[in-house]
């Protein structure tokens, strides 16, 4: 029972400070924020986490026996709060919200987020230590060259539906066709408009004539 | 009656003259240093990782402490411990043991561990530290080698600063007699053996499964460390009792 957060805990740490080594970024940012520790805890289920930074990345640590004074900033939060905040949320939004309760430094609940979200992994450096520079430059490249690939070829692929769809079989309107009809619309709605409108003076004029008629005889 | 009175006490099962005991468990450790980390891995099939972990959770260690790791042989805890502590901390890693110590720091230095580690060659029956000095003690599968456990744990506690805590992370007895049976069948039959294949030392593998059953169990550790002015002294039973960490503070 104690042993499985544990080893939880302990994959997740290892997957967060292998990416971390991937990322050229990381290493200035957790220079900034070594010794600073960040306690999170969970409204539902009751959870509380540390996370310690270091130079070389974080450790995660269950936080339910560690004094509130020891971290540098405690949160509290909700797991949809979490996800919010970890896909990019502004700190400032999620707190105005009532929805994230923080004490402590706020700036270390910045870092993190940008620690985390700005992550740039070097995939091509990853991929050299398996397989040595070349090979690895040249898989990378190739995988470059066939997302760039994709990208056009997907691109293509619209520009040619859209044009047969629109142009030749004529399925469905174009978007100059569509405002052709607007304008040609809006230039009924105004005849329309205007044919009302005289209609209904005539109309006052012969209901005055009349009335003008029964009262002189 | 204390071994120092009956002039013998135990190395593994046999009976050995107290003089000796250190030597020849400093004989074991010569002769299992250089491949410690990977034995520790397959006998316990990497699960001793998760028992240290536990134990750096329960430290409640933190930037600026004074931490002591004694018997911290190739220096699993200390690394962690000298990344919670900071720059402003220190953390001592101490062992009797040249080789063990040797490695330590070899593997320490390789991740990239500096100024807040000292390397200390001491006997944990006297350390030679000042009393009241560290914020927190570990002693992980270390305590069944020591020869004169009551006078190690005196020791501890002396250093030990008030409101510090001794964290002991050390083999006991499992609660289930089927778990205990099967963990018999494995350390007597299958452990020398994968000592001969991987380390090309049995016998070695012999001595730490018949120390381990020869350590004390979880209340007779957690006596001694009361007995030794230990306070709120607490354990928790790791894989079934196969690993206890016992955790006293001095008040």
């Amino acid at each position: 029972m104690l042993v499985t957060p544990a080893l939880l805990l302990a994959g997740c740490e290892r997957m967060l400070n292998t990416l971390l080594a991937r990322d050229p970024a990381s290493p200035q940012r957790l220079d900034a924020m070594a010794g600073s520790r960040l306690l999170i805890r969970f409204e539902q289920p009751r959870l509380a986490l540390l996370m310690a930074f270091h130079p070389s990345g974080v450790d995660l640590l269950r936080g339910e026996d560690i004094d509130e004074t020891s971290a540098d900033a405690v949160v509290e939060l909700s797991p949809e709060t979490l996800s919010e905040w970890v896909s990019g949320s502004s700190v400032e939004r999620l707190m105005f919200e009532g929805r994230l309760s923080v004490r402590g430094r706020i700036q270390l609940l910045e870092a993190t987020q940008a620690l985390f979200t700005d992550l740039d992994i070097d995939w091509e450096g990853e991929l050299a230590n398996w397989l040595g520079d070349i090979p690895a430059h040249s898989l990378a490249e190739g995988l470059r060259r066939a997302g760039r690939w994709g990208l056009r070829a997907s691109n293509e692929l619209m520009a040619d539906v859209s044009e047969y769809v629109f142009e030749e079989a004529k399925l469905l309107p174009g978007r100059q066709q569509r405002d052709v009809l607007r304008d040609h619309l809006s230039e009924l709605e105004i005849s329309t408009d205007r044919l009302e409108a005289r209609l209904n003076r005539l109309h006052r004029r012969l209901t005055q004539r009349l009335s003008q008629g029964d009262s002189g005889s | 009656m204390s071994p120092t009175e009956k002039h013998t006490t135990h190395f593994g099962y046999e009976e050995v003259p107290v003089d000796e005991k250190a030597s020849r468990v400093a004989d074991v450790f010569h002769s299992v240093a250089a491949r410690y980390d990977v034995m520790n891995d397959l006998m316990s099939m990497g699960i001793h990782r998760l028992w240290k972990r536990l134990t750096i959770e329960r430290s409640g260690v933190r930037p600026g402490h004074q931490v002591l790791d004694i018997a911290g042989g190739t220096g699993d805890l200390t690394l962690k411990f000298s990344r919670m502590v900071g720059p402003r901390g220190r953390v001592v890693l101490a062992d009797i043991n040249a080789s063990m110590l040797g490695v330590g720091r070899d593997k320490l230095m390789d991740n990239g561990v500096g100024s807040n580690v000292e390397y200390v060659q001491a006997n944990a029956e006297c350390l030679p530290f000042p009393d009241n000095s560290f914020d927190c003690i570990t002693i992980a599968f270390g305590l069944r080698n020591v020869t004169d456990q009551d006078a190690a744990l005196r020791s501890m506690q002396r250093v030990l600063k008030p409101g510090g805590r001794l964290l002991i992370l050390e083999f006991s007895k499992p609660e289930n007699p089927l778990l205990s049976k099967a963990y018999d069948e494995y350390s007597f039959r299958l452990l020398p053996r994968m000592g001969q294949m991987v380390a090309g030392d049995a016998e070695s593998y012999r001595y730490l499964a018949e120390s381990i059953r020869m350590h004390p169990d979880q209340d007779t550790l957690k006596a001694m460390m009361e007995a030794a002015g230990l306070d709120r002294v607490e354990y928790t039973n790791l894989t079934g009792g196969i690993v206890a960490l016992h955790r006293g503070i001095k008040l």
